[in-house]
């Protein structure tokens, strides 16, 4: 195998022009990748005088800043492992850094109570990063080496951990590059958390291939995107589809598409990347037309980046084709099943019992659990996620059977059937029981399954059905089970009215 | 009578929403997000064409303040001292 990527950005400093931005509304910092290489080194010195050894862990819970990446790179360059702990997911307490063993964790966020000792405050990384850069021994990593734990939703609630290999990274590195090219000129914008593994990819690559890379923030992308100008945004379909929405608006009100599309997203636009949650033909086709090419493409935490649609082999509605290092299979249940050369892993360091058996098969293959097939010419079509999972226009996962199970046990309702129709919130569509509905007898099981839930997993809104689901109006199956799309058609408009429902505390 | 920075945020906030509603009926002191649905992506939009529009440089605001600002009214006093139009 060819050298291993993580080895060549932990020990080369770059010697191309590629620059780092990190940016937000009401701020932005731009230093090249040398530069940042060298205090990242300053930070990994910094780190090592403090006693901080390879293999030790460190959780990162913070939103996206420069502190974030740096931290990342000084950990990379000592042999240290990260965690990346979602901001308003997790809490910086006590029970987060037993729960996964951490040796430290950095963070931005309140502390509630008395501060543990291993909890500190991410500003330390940018005192770190203003001292002298040490000479350091460079780290070479195995292919079986894990440098991060990476998070997924959990059934129980509980976010599974997956510690991501070396050969898995340098493997998903080395397989877009080959499709994407990116090279100098280029400037990658990221605007998801950066907790999430596949974010910080577009900063390796930046670092080993030379182009640019922009940093900023959910709540501030639109406010920078025409500034920045980059030449490939990284979103998820919830996004893409608000950006499609604006442009549509302005083409409306008299603007020329390819002048609204360059309005928001600058006028240097090579693709867009999408993936991680089914994307709506439509919004794939107007974003085409505007002039803006847009790939999507299939993977989980557990496969990293598994097919992809790209300049070379585009087929719009399917997924892409598998990366030169994975290998498709329909099982005979027509699930998806992804095999890697280079396997992420073979099992979830924190998960409740079954789960890594349930994921993870044999000879490094995943079983999904979404359905699909593929075409004569091997490109993959999802037809269905087998768990039924909603994703928020900021990238969050979440799982919504439990969440309804957890309402129904409540004993108020009869079934719930969860949706989110902006992708910001949770809207529960409730059967009531027959008889006359108490609402306050609602809105207390409201307030009890959210007391339960984590912070993402909250509903927002309750909507109570005219009348109780069942056979005779199509709305259970004969098996007694909710129909879920049709459920959610005939509730349709109530669900897209913030003011309808009972409304969360 | 509404001044002309409140005009201009009316038109360029019902641009943002679902149905786009009539800008005269949007309340000033109702909450964006739980009253109109507005979400964080579309608030960022909104601040940001109303920006370009008032002739406010958008560096004027950070993240914190973006957060802090939960209804129309919020904006409008947000851009006043910064704005050439007529507060």
């Amino acid at each position: 195998m060819s050298e291993s990527i993580i080895d060549h950005i932990v020990s080369q400093r770059p010697e191309h022009d590629g620059a780092l931005t990190v940016t937000s509304l009401g701020s932005r910092v731009r230093m090249p990748l040398s530069e940042f290489h060298d205090r990242a080194r300053a930070v990994a010195g910094a780190l090592l005088r403090e006693g901080v050894r390879r293999g030790d862990r460190i959780g990162v819970l913070a939103a996206n800043r420069l502190e974030w990446v740096l931290l990342d790179l000084a950990a990379l360059m000592i042999g240290a492992q990260t965690a990346g702990f979602e901001p308003g997911k997790f809490t910086p307490d006590t029970e987060l850094v037993d729960r996964y063993g951490l040796d430290r964790l950095y963070t931005d966020a309140a502390v509630p109570g008395p501060v543990p000792a291993a909890v500190r405050p991410i500003e330390e990384i940018a005192a770190h990063a203003r001292t002298e850069p040490p000479d350091l021994e460079p780290v070479a990593y195995d292919p079986l080496d894990r440098t991060t734990v990476k998070f997924t939703s959990g059934s129980t609630g509980i976010p599974k951990g997956l510690e991501a290999t070396v050969g898995s990274i340098d493997s998903s590195l080395r397989d877009v590059q080959a499709l994407f090219d990116h090279r100098p000129g280029d400037d990658l914008l990221v605007f998801l958390p950066l907790s999430l593994l596949q974010q910080r990819y577009w900063l390796y690559s930046a670092l080993r291939w030379g182009h640019d890379v922009t940093i900023t923030t959910y709540q501030s992308v639109f406010a920078v995107m025409p500034a920045v100008n980059p030449t490939v945004v990284m979103g998820v379909p919830a996004f893409f589809d608000t950006a499609r929405r604006h442009i549509e608006a302005r083409v409306a009100d008299g603007l020329e598409s390819g002048k609204a599309a360059a309005e928001l997203f600058g006028d240097r636009i090579r693709y867009l990347w999408t993936g991680s949650a089914p994307a709506d033909p439509a919004m794939l086709r107007a974003l085409e037309e505007a002039g803006l090419p847009i790939f999507e493409g299939y993977g989980l935490n557990e496969t990293c980046i598994a097919t992809k649609n790209h300049p070379g082999a585009h087929r719009p509605g399917s997924v892409g084709r598998p990366l030169p290092g994975k290998t498709v299979l329909i099982d005979e249940e027509g699930v998806v099943c992804v095999r890697s050369d280079h396997p992420v892993n073979t099992a979830y360091t924190y998960a409740a019992e079954g789960e890594s058996e349930r994921m993870f098969k044999p000879g490094g293959v995943v079983r999904t659990g979404d359905l699909g097939r593929l075409d004569e010419d091997g490109f993959l079509y999802i037809l269905g996620r087998a768990d039924d999972v909603i994703v928020l226009d900021n990238g969050k996962k979440i799982i919504v059977r439990p969440i309804e199970a957890r309402f129904r046990d409540t004993g108020a309702v009869t079934e719930c059937v969860l949706c989110c129709p902006d992708q910001t919130g949770l809207v529960a569509v409730v059967s009531p029981p027959a008889g006359p509905v108490d609402p306050a007898v609602i809105a207390a099981a409201l307030a009890s399954v959210n007391a339960a839930s984590e912070p993402d997993e909250r509903i927002d809104r309750v909507i109570v059905a005219d009348e109780p689901f069942s056979i005779d109006n199509g709305l259970l199956t004969s098996q007694f089970k909710p129909v879920r799309k049709r459920i959610l058609d005939r509730y349709r408009d109530r669900i897209a009215d913030p003011k309808e429902g009972l409304h969360a505390e | 009578m509404p001044s002309e920075l409140d005009t201009l945020a009316r038109t360029h906030l019902s641009q943002v929403l679902r149905d786009r509603p009539d800008p005269a009926s949007l309340v000033l002191d109702e909450d964006l997000a739980a009253e109109y649905g507005l979400t964080s992506l579309n608030k960022v939009l909104f601040l940001t064409s109303l920006c370009k529009a008032a002739g406010v440089g958008l560096d004027a605001f950070t993240e914190d303040d973006l957060a802090g600002m939960r209804t129309l009214g919020d904006v409008v006093d947000a851009l006043k001292p910064h704005a050439a139009l007529k507060g």
